[in-house]
């Protein structure tokens, strides 16, 4: 016997039951452009170049924070209470990354022993050129940097 | 309770006419009577015989339309996130594709959508010029068709270059270059896209283009198709036609599983064959293989496979001949269908353009370097 | 020498001596005779700074006959032996060098260097100040054009360094600027015109040139490569070889064919002094394994970010770990010079350590693509499913009485 010959409440309720399982087609592309159409995370949008290194009062002033940021990691240098200077971690001479050194207040290069001063000049050693420098903000206790 | 929300409705707005626009597009196979509420203007229609559109192979007209509102609406999204200049493009793009939910997922189905939808205006070509169904007065419908499939070819090449990515923009350098060999509308094609040096302002025209103005044109394409095979009948009626719901219904079931099995098509090349994510546009480097779109590769190896002391210009103009020729095939050949004899050579004629420009699209596509 | 008629020049005689600043040029009469010196030597330092031509060869500039010019204290050319002292009447005088602000110890130097030395024994044919400095055409150090303009030293150097037959009087090679240019430094310095590697001067030094002996050569080069001195010093290598007398440095690097370290040296240079069984060079065997291994695990790493990149996926964060672990690879290659496997292997287990986390972490994600198969799978099921219900019902409206 065909089951869409069956008699009426049977009927009805297989009727009900396809016509789920056929709805479930607009339901999944229904769902599916919803989900397209939220928005991702502000943190992964805007890729333009801004970059966030931290809080702003986790740093004590006249220290310095790596922050990685690809291929081109930098390091954000809480010069006074107030402002911040962003200096590339890259060291100009063979582009090794560079460390900071607490005590000094200086950079160090563990390739080749170049020495950066805390706005990036060369201080000896064979790079030839100061860090490269970034604009930095201060918005909300946060720092962003623009490269 | 349907039946009372619709009496509400047709009590306000005219149901009819809104239905006839199904009409309009091919979705309902019988013109309704728009002075008439819906429900009988329906049940009129239904009492002749309906000539079934949706059948292999008058199916290809309904199914582009459908590739055209799924490419249309995977688009619309994609609208949401892109930005058209050149600073922003290709980051946009890359949000899409990587951080939105499903954005892979609609990328890859437009870009697939819109390549099916190229291939299904290619073979209603040919299936109309190896019918013959170009002979008057269906001069029109063939006319149309080469205009569709001239417009779905433009927004195609439009597009590539949107994401600004390497390969894209390198396409569309090479797909400029094989347009501005045609004499008239070569430069006019250029001053419409506002240069022929693709920068930001450039990409924007595209956008515009790709987005209102060709889809819009396209749209009014398939009407005028729809209007014209309404006026002079569907080419040929396999078997009688059926009345009533029932062959109604069982054209509806045919669009749908249509529907369904295309959109299974589409949805399978998205997530088997998706485009490798490309490095952003840099217009002083070129990547190896940069070649012109896989329609224009019979051009571009028809263009490059004259002798040296033909002038580029000639070249340009012996192409846009050709192109002149398919439009106006219909005034061309009046013999069609008149005698047997002259349909069997221009079958053979036809058959021999399509051998060689199979040879010259591989010609073409070997000319920057392939396997 | 033809005497010319005297023409009618705006001559004037410089003053006797050598005055700098003082004497307009119109006095001298010398140029009649020597135009192409005098073009030549206008365009150099010494003629801006109003040095004359009586100031080192003497004589009377404002005579008109040549027996008249060439009269009192003329010297004529100086000989090669006087030319230092000639030069540094001037240049050793405090008073007279500070106004230009010109060190005055170059004449000191240059007694203790090599070329000094040979000089004072009575061999003229070693290079004295004019031969790198030019006699008329002296220009500043920073002139381009100048002899010891850095970019031009090596030529400078070259012009007898590189001359066989000269150099195989003092039984040495002149093979050095060859060697050098095929160097890294020589690529980096000449080719890549890159001033922060180092040129003759800068291992040798200018006046005081002295090869730097044993004992003295890792001091040299450590100059720049100071991280990799430090390790050398601690290890056995420093002591060992300044007792058999080997050049530090050099014995493994080579003087002036420095080419770009890599491990692939430790195959070759430890069998110059070590038999191929003996535990030092199964040590150096370590060391490479060691750099080889870290290596390979990171570049893995790097295909596998690029290949996840081109699907893509988010990769900023891996490639910045990439760049750490590459740091610490970097930095292993110094720390190897202190002979001790530990630090060594310290270092290139961290940088293996990074790349392996990244290559699990990408190698996840990239398997995190295969559920978009079993999804399609699914789908397809459905898809399947769903065309058959519909061919179903529209079979049976196709059944139904028209």
């Amino acid at each position: 016997m065909n089951p869409l010959d069956a008699p009426q409440d049977r009927r009805t309720a297989l009727t009900w039951l396809i016509r789920g399982f056929l709805s479930l087609w607009a339901l999944g592309a229904a769902a599916l452009g919803a989900a397209f159409l939220k928005a991702p995370e502000s943190e992964r949008r805007g890729e333009q170049g801004r970059v966030r290194c931290g809080s702003l009062s986790t740093l004590p002033v006249g220290d310095a924070r790596l922050v990685r940021h690809g291929a081109q990691p930098l390091f954000v240098v809480r010069t006074s209470a107030t402002e911040v200077v962003a200096l590339s971690a890259v060291c100009t001479h063979m582009r090794c990354i560079i460390e900071w050194n607490r005590d000094t207040r200086t950079f160090l290069c563990p390739c080749h022993a170049g020495a950066f001063d805390r706005s990036g000049n060369v201080l000896s050693g064979p790079p030839k050129r100061a860090l490269a420098q970034y604009p930095a903000e201060i918005r909300a206790d946060e720092i962003v940097v623009r490269t | 309770m349907m039946r009372r929300l619709l009496d509400w409705l047709e009590a306000r707005f005219n149901l009819t006419e809104m239905f006839s626009l199904l009409t309009s597009f091919g979705l309902f196979p019988a013109e309704v009577d728009s002075r008439r509420p819906v429900r009988e203007a329906l049940d009129e229609a239904l009492r002749a015989p309906l000539p079934s559109y949706a059948r292999w192979p008058r199916i290809l007209g309904v199914l582009s339309f459908i590739l055209f509102g799924f490419v249309a609406l995977t688009g619309l999204l994609l609208m949401f996130y892109y930005q058209p200049t050149a600073s922003d493009a290709f980051a946009s793009v890359t949000m899409i594709v990587r951080d939105v939910n499903f954005g892979w997922f609609v990328h890859q189905t437009h870009r697939w959508g819109a390549q099916v939808l190229l291939v299904i205006l290619i073979l209603r070509l040919l299936r109309f010029f190896f019918q013959g169904l170009y002979a008057p007065p269906r001069e029109a419908i063939w006319v149309v068709a080469v205009l569709a499939l001239l417009v779905a070819a433009h927004a195609d090449l439009t597009g590539r270059l949107l994401p600004w990515d390497a390969r894209g923009y390198w396409t569309t350098v090479r797909a400029m270059e094989l347009v501005s060999l045609l004499p008239g509308l070569g430069p006019l094609c250029a001053a419409l896209a506002g240069g022929t040096d693709l920068d930001s302002l450039v990409l924007t025209r595209f956008y515009v283009l790709h987005t209102t103005i060709l889809p819009v044109l396209l749209f009014v394409l398939f009407y005028l198709h729809f209007s014209s095979v309404r006026r002079v009948g569907l080419s040929a009626l396999p078997e009688p036609g059926r009345s009533g719901r029932a062959a109604l219904k069982v054209q509806v079931y045919n669009l749908l599983i249509l529907t369904v099995v295309i959109f299974g098509g589409l949805i399978t090349l998205a997530s088997l064959l998706p485009e490798p994510f490309g490095v952003p546009a840099d217009p002083f480097a070129t990547p190896p293989g940069a070649r012109p779109p896989w329609y224009l590769w019979a051009a571009h190896g028809l263009v490059e496979s004259f002798p040296a002391l033909v002038p580029r210009p000639l070249r340009g103009l012996f192409l846009e001949a050709i192109l002149a020729a398919t439009i106006l095939l219909p005034f061309l050949d009046r013999a069609s269908g008149r005698s047997a004899r002259g349909r069997q050579m221009v079958t053979a004629a036809g058959a021999a353009a399509l051998l060689i420009g199979l040879i010259l699209a591989v010609v073409g596509y070997r000319l920057e370097g392939g396997p | 020498m033809i005497a010319t008629p005297v023409l009618l020049l705006a001559l004037v005689a410089a003053g006797p001596g050598p005055m700098p600043g003082q004497a307009p040029r119109s006095a001298e009469m010398c140029g009649v005779c020597h135009s192409e010196v005098r073009v030549t030597f206008e365009a150099s330092v010494h003629a801006v700074e109003g040095i004359r031509c009586s100031s080192c060869h003497g004589g009377d500039p404002s005579a008109t006959t040549v027996a008249a010019a060439h009269r009192g204290d003329f010297r004529g050319v100086p000989r090669r032996r006087d030319t230092p002292a000639l030069c540094a009447s001037c240049h050793a005088d405090i008073a007279r060098m500070r106004p230009y602000n010109l060190p005055t110890d170059q004449l000191a130097l240059y007694q203790t260097s090599r070329h000094g030395r040979r000089l004072a024994e009575g061999d003229d044919r070693v290079a004295v100040c004019t031969d790198c400095h030019g006699a008329h055409d002296i220009r500043r150090r920073s002139d381009p054009q100048s002899r010891v303009f850095p970019a031009n030293i090596p030529a400078t150097c070259a012009r007898c360094h590189a001359d066989a037959a000269l150099m195989a009087r003092y039984g040495l090679k002149a093979s050095a600027f060859d060697d050098y240019s095929k160097s890294v430094h020589g690529k980096a310095f000449l080719v890549k015109g890159d001033r922060s590697a180092p040129e003759c001067t800068r291992c040798h030094g200018s006046h005081g040139a002295t090869p730097p002996g044993v004992g003295d050569v890792d001091k040299v080069c450590g100059q720049c490569h100071a991280t990799t001195r430090a390790f050398f010093v601690q290890g056995p290598h420093m002591a060992a070889m300044q007792a058999a007398g080997l050049p530090e440095c050099a014995s493994c690097h080579d003087h002036h064919q420095v080419q770009a370290a890599g491990p692939a040296l430790l195959d070759t240079a430890c069998l110059k002094c070590h038999d191929q069984d003996s535990d030092q060079v199964r040590l150096a065997q370590t060391f490479k394994t060691l750099f080889a291994g870290a290596a390979e695990e990171i570049d893995k790493a790097r295909a596998l970010v690029d290949q996840a990149a081109a699907v893509p996926f988010y990769v900023e964060d891996y490639r910045a770990r990439l760049e750490e672990a590459r740091t610490s690879l970097t930095e292993s290659y110094p720390a190897m010079h202190a002979l001790e496997v530990t630090p060594v292997r310290d270092l290139t287990a961290q940088a293996r350590g990074i790349a392996r986390e990244v290559e699990s972490e990408v190698e996840a994600k990239l398997k995190g693509l295969g559920w978009r198969r079993v999804g399609l799978l699914v789908f397809w099921f459905y898809l399947l499913l769903t065309v058959a219900v519909l061919a179903r019902f529209r079979r049976r409206a196709a059944q139904e009485p028209r």
